[in-house]
């Protein structure tokens, strides 16, 4: 029954020559080292469902946010779940994503012909820093608001365009409404629309290139 | 760990029939590498979609189970205030919790009397469709501006499209003062 719909599916849409090139690709012998780059993929998925979810009750108002996190946390059923998998599944991320880059460097994966995926890998590094800094705001608390305060002087000291860096980012001289709303609005439509495409392509150019064989010793 | 020969992680069903079959050891029943890492992952997967799935449904399910946090017995005023054969409208706040948000509405309810001492209270909004009614002293009755509906002074449809009388509120006076309650 399932082998038959696959067959009728396959048919007309190719999907065991995909899944064949993904799934059953051919790989040299490696290691652990080598799925770190799935396990942040893992994360990543784990902080879209978990961010998904906490959407429907978080509001980006400097009146509201608070309280609706508060609610999340404290009332909802199981929302102490989401939301720490969330908290921690962020930190999980940088800490994944980093030692994932860790392993290129050493085993030199990132050489001819995979600069542009390491380029590409690049951009998800400061994706997810970046993520980590705008959802630092959201639960508008204490913690939330200094941090940002450190972060956006941080960003001041630019050269030339410090001043202006900063105000764009916080949508004016202090930290607002309007900061909050739009540190809401990168941290779940900006950076996650570039984060997927960027993911498609960084594995894209993992599949097309073929994964690299642990270094052999004089290499 | 076993070792690998020949096929370094190649596309084959075949089992890793690397290790020495054992002595009497029954070679078709034997379930291979891939399959075994295939479903492996796939209960693994199945076992973190639930962990987070099914706490997702109560997530997501949680204000539907939540009391609208409304006060039980609301004032309305004195009672000593109300005469009889009229309609007093009485107001009243009413505080509503819904999730993080506390909002106040404003609750107006005639309240009549035959003897000052059994009082009855009804929401002045139309059972039509919602419409705020209003009592003319000269005829006896509530209208609603809406489509037109009369009720009588207990409530009751004489007129036009409501499909039941106005609301009742349960009614006590404790120490002079007026309460009502949604029954
Ligand atoms: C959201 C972040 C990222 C995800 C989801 C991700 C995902 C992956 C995956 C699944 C692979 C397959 C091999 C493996 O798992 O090791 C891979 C390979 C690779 N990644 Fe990433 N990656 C991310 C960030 C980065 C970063 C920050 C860098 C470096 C700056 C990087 C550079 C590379 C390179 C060069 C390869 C090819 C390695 C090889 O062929 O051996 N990636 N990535
Ligand atoms: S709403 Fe009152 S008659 Fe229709």
């Amino acid at each position: 029954m399932a082998t038959r719909f696959g067959d009728w599916l396959n048919e007309r849409s190719g999907w065991r020559a995909a899944y064949t090139m993904v799934f059953l690709r051919k790989i040299p012998k490696i290691n652990w080292a080598y799925t770190l780059g799935s396990a942040t993929l893992f994360a990543m998925i784990i902080q879209i469902v978990t961010g998904i979810l906490l959407t429907l009750y978080y509001v980006p108002d400097p009146q509201l946010a608070y309280a609706s996190v508060g609610y999340i946390t404290n009332e909802l059923p199981f929302g102490w779940l989401i939301r720490g998998l969330h908290h921690w599944g962020a930190s999980a991320m940088v800490l994944l994503v980093v030692l994932h880059m860790v392993r290129v460097i050493i085993y030199g994966a990132y050489k001819y012909p995979r600069e542009f995926t390491w380029i590409t890998g690049v951009a998800l590094l400061l994706l997810t820093f970046s993520f980590g800094f705008t959802g630092y705001l959201l639960p508008w608390d204490q913690r939330a608001y200094w941090a940002t305060v450190v972060g956006t002087q941080i960003g001041e000291v630019t050269p030339v365009v410090g001043d202006t860096l900063r105000a764009v980012m916080l949508g004016g001289e202090e930290i607002s409404g309007l900061t909050l709303s739009r540190f809401y609005g990168a941290h779940v439509w900006v950076l996650p629309s570039v984060l997927l495409l960027l993911v498609g392509i960084h594995i894209y150019l993992v599949i097309r290139n073929g994964i690299t064989s642990v270094p052999k010793r004089g290499e | 760990m076993v070792e690998e020969k020949g096929h370094p992680n190649g596309i084959d069903e075949q089992p890793a029939t690397d290790a020495k079959p054992k002595a009497g050891e029954d070679l078709d029943h034997r379930v291979s590498r891939r399959k075994l890492l295939v479903t492996g992952v796939g209960v693994m997967s199945g076992a973190i979609a639930a962990t987070v799935g099914v706490p997702a449904i109560f997530y997501v399910a949680g204000p539907a189970q939540e009391q609208g946090g409304e006060q039980d017995w609301i004032r309305l005023g004195t009672a000593s205030s109300i005469e009889t054969g009229t309609q007093t409208l009485m107001k009243a706040t009413v505080e509503r919790r819904a999730g993080y948000l506390t909002t106040t509405e404003e609750l107006s309810v005639f309240v009549s009397t035959e003897n000052g001492a059994d009082f009855v209270a009804l929401s002045n909004i139309c059972t039509h469709l919602g419409c705020r009614v209003r009592w003319v002293d000269d005829q006896n009755a509530f209208f609603c501006p809406c489509h037109n509906a009369v009720f009588g002074p207990d409530g009751t449809v004489l007129e036009g499209p409501p499909p039941r009388p106005l609301d009742r509120f349960e009614t006590k006076v404790e120490d002079g003062q007026i309460f009502i309650r949604r029954t």
